[in-house]
């Protein structure tokens, strides 16, 4: 094993003091956020969630998202076991300036992608100085 | 066959030496023993990508979970008892983005197991859903269970 290898985290489960419905675990899934003139892009590693089971929320500033996993058979003896299969849950707060009509959400190799328009009046405008 | 344990006194210099492999040997089974039950145990490798592994009968099943790499970036290949991942997670292309947060890892793996037995290459199958690989690799004919009958006079 060298240090070149590409590692990955343990994943990190939700504290929460409320009971999930679900046996499964929560956990908190790992993002890039990203911010661009136009837009602030949400990226979220969401393996074994398909399309249909995400759900998105903005509730004034508060962004909540939420993935649940597909059932899964699980035939036969474990031998080995890196990771634990489970839900995912996660919320932000976003400011005010972006416009939630507009926002956008797709989902491509187990992985969210959020994008969160600014409002016009957020975003960054130049003014020119003339001279008189 | 029998097996016949050499007096200790045969090497006394590697008695001590031989008694501190198996106390690791040990401890290395505990850990593997606890890890493979259930729940969150101690991660043993660490590199990606993370894997479970299933003997399901006549067939062994491999799942990872590889969020974010194309199915084209990932290269299978078995070589008798060992099976072998690599490939590449690639940074997701950002036109003069600042980053706020940056938690998900981007580079190269290559990641080796051994299965407990030998397989059929040529009839190792892959499929990746929503960021899970997963691999089903046949037992080879010979490692398979037999039914023996007993014939009668």
């Amino acid at each position: 094993m060298s240090d070149k290898d590409l590692q990955f985290p343990e994943k990190k489960e939700v504290q929460s003091s409320a009971e999930s419905t679900r046996t499964v675990p929560v956990f908190i899934p790992a993002v890039d956020i990203y911010e661009t003139d136009q837009d602030l892009t949400l990226l979220a590693d969401m393996p074994g969630v398909p399309i249909g089971n995400i759900d998105i929320d903005l509730d004034g500033e508060q962004l909540t998202i939420r993935g649940t996993i597909a059932p899964h058979e699980e035939n036969g003896r474990l031998l080995f076991k890196e990771y634990t299969r489970g839900d995912y849950y996660r919320q932000f707060s976003v400011s005010n300036s972006i416009d939630r009509e507009k926002i956008q959400a797709s989902m491509k190799d187990g992985v969210l992608k959020l994008v969160l328009p600014k409002a016009e009046a957020a975003k960054p405008r130049k003014i020119t100085v003339s001279s008189s | 066959m029998a097996i016949i344990r050499y007096p200790n006194w045969l090497w006394p210099d590697f008695s001590s030496a031989l008694e501190d492999v198996e106390r690791a040997r040990r401890q290395m089974d505990r850990l593997v023993s606890a890890f493979a039950g259930s729940g969150g145990g101690p991660m043993v490798s660490g590199v990606f990508p993370p894997l479970q592994v299933r003997e399901d009968g006549d067939k062994i099943c491999v799942e990872a979970e590889v969020p974010g790499i194309k199915p084209e970036d990932i290269e299978i290949s078995v070589h008798g008892k060992t099976l072998t991942l690599s490939g590449q997670r690639k940074p997701e292309e950002t036109p003069n983005g600042n980053y706020h947060r940056r938690e998900r890892k981007w580079g190269s793996f290559s990641k080796a197991i051994t299965l407990p037995d030998e397989v059929e290459s040529e009839k190792v199958q892959a499929e990746c859903r929503d960021g899970v690989l997963k691999i089903v690799l046949p037992k080879a004919e010979h490692m398979k269970p037999r039914k023996i009958a007993i014939k009668g006079e």
